[in-house]
């Protein structure tokens, strides 16, 4: 071998062994339960701009009540009507009864307190509106008891430990029935 | 003659340290410059509506009675503890984004979000995993793959004995709740997983095996019961 092959040879090892030198490790569960599936890449919301102000309100009820916050979950899709025809200058740009549908984006549980339960919806989409036109999420809270719970912690911190027992008191679940009207925004003039 | 020479002796003295100062100050602008684009690109992405400001601290860490002012002042500082461990673009999104969750939940509820703060300190447990959740959606909004939180996690937050008394989740229970939340939501970055080749996201799958265990059972018994992560 000539003294060019050799060196050739010496720093193509070296090239080859400064690489990385571990064994990649494969994820088995993504190879077991994702890899046939046909999953789409998440939309970006890069090409915007918020010059315009004008806003309409899009007013939505669920088609089936949500009784409590447990029986969802995140990535769940639910589905809404848009309750009232949604107009921008006298004219109608979305009708009255059209199917809306938001994903549950996170659930948060009911805590100690009486911190409620909450559930973000978002992702909404609505036939013929593109998303960035839409508010980006809405959240619905249960029912808040820590405006009532505090003040008593508070009260009985003079009592030792009776103010630790305000812990017990838990805040309300979510609840979202068909007659519950929620709002969210709609701007006609952004990208 | 004496008075020239000790102006050039004193002029050689300190140009350096000037020097040296204006090299830090254009480290810091750069960093600064580099946080507040990164953030800004989250709350545009994601239409948040309130104002968040950013700031780069070259303190190691917040001090112990220090108000936390992602809550009080809606501004989000990076310590350079925190900064010292970003390596991507990625990872600075997932710290940004989860200080960004807290502060535009401090909005929220009566008293202008004083309440909302108050019940955010109260349960930092809840809110922590709650943060983590919501810097996800951030992220992925503005074009960040959501993984880079979970190498930055693993490489920051140490392992404690138990987290039954303290007011911090177990780090290896906070990334196995991201990585479900990443698998149920945004399977398309773990199907085209850019951090495979990630020493430190290896070392995230070496370390969650019986976590990820558990998350299999999960998916093939198609329940929606919330896992107990170790």
């Amino acid at each position: 071998m000539n003294r060019f092959a050799r060196v050739f040879l010496i720093l193509v090892l070296l090239l080859l062994s400064s690489g990385k030198s571990f064994a990649i490790v494969e994820d088995e569960l993504v190879k077991t339960t994702l890899l046939d599936k046909n999953i789409k890449k998440p939309y970006t919301n890069l090409n915007y701009n918020y010059e315009d102000t004008d806003v309409v309100d899009v007013r939505l009820s669920v088609l089936e009540d949500i009784k409590n916050e447990k029986y969802l979950h995140e990535g769940q899709i639910i589905k809404f009507k848009v309750v009232r025809d949604v107009k921008y200058k006298n004219k109608v740009v979305i009708k009255h009864g059209t199917i809306a549908t938001a994903k549950v984006e996170t659930i948060i549980t009911n805590g100690m307190n009486g911190i409620p339960a909450s559930v973000i919806f978002g992702d909404f989409n609505i036939e013929g509106v593109p998303w960035s036109k839409l508010t980006s999420t809405y959240e619905k809270f249960g029912l808040d008891l820590s405006l009532m719970v505090y003040p008593i912690k508070w009260a009985l911190t003079i009592l030792p430990p009776t103010g630790t027992f305000t812990n017990f008191i838990k805040g309300g679940h979510v609840k979202l029935k068909s007659k519950n009207v929620i709002t969210i925004e709609y701007h006609p003039n952004w990208n | 003659m004496k008075k020239i020479i000790l102006a050039i002796v004193l002029m050689f003295i300190l140009t350096p340290a000037f020097a040296s100062d204006e090299a830090k100050l254009a480290q810091v602008q750069s960093i600064q410059s580099r946080i507040d684009d990164c953030g800004a690109r989250i709350l545009n992405a994601n239409k948040i509506e309130k104002r968040v400001i950013f700031a780069y601290s070259e303190a190691e860490k917040s001090g112990l009675l220090e108000v936390d002012k992602d809550l009080t002042r809606r501004q989000v500082i990076v310590y350079s503890g925190a900064y010292k461990f970003v390596d991507s673009e990625d990872e600075l999104a997932a710290v940004l984004a989860r200080k960004i969750a807290i502060a535009f939940k401090s909005y929220d509820g009566v008293f202008n979000g004083s309440l909302k703060s108050m019940q955010m300190k109260a349960a930092p447990k809840k809110f922590e995993i709650v943060a983590d959740k919501i810097a996800v959606d951030y992220m992925v909004k503005a074009g960040y793959n959501p993984l880079g939180m979970i190498t930055y996690i693993q490489k920051v937050y140490p392992q404690k004995r138990y987290d039954m008394v303290s007011n911090k989740n177990l780090t290896s229970k906070r990334l196995a709740i991201i990585y479900e939340y990443i698998y149920t939501k945004y399977p398309y970055f773990l199907v085209n997983n850019k951090y495979l080749d990630n020493v430190h996201y290896q070392n995230f799958l070496l370390t969650s095996q019986e976590n990820r265990r558990k998350l299999q059972e999960k998916i093939q018994n198609g329940t929606n019961e919330r896992v107990k992560y170790e």
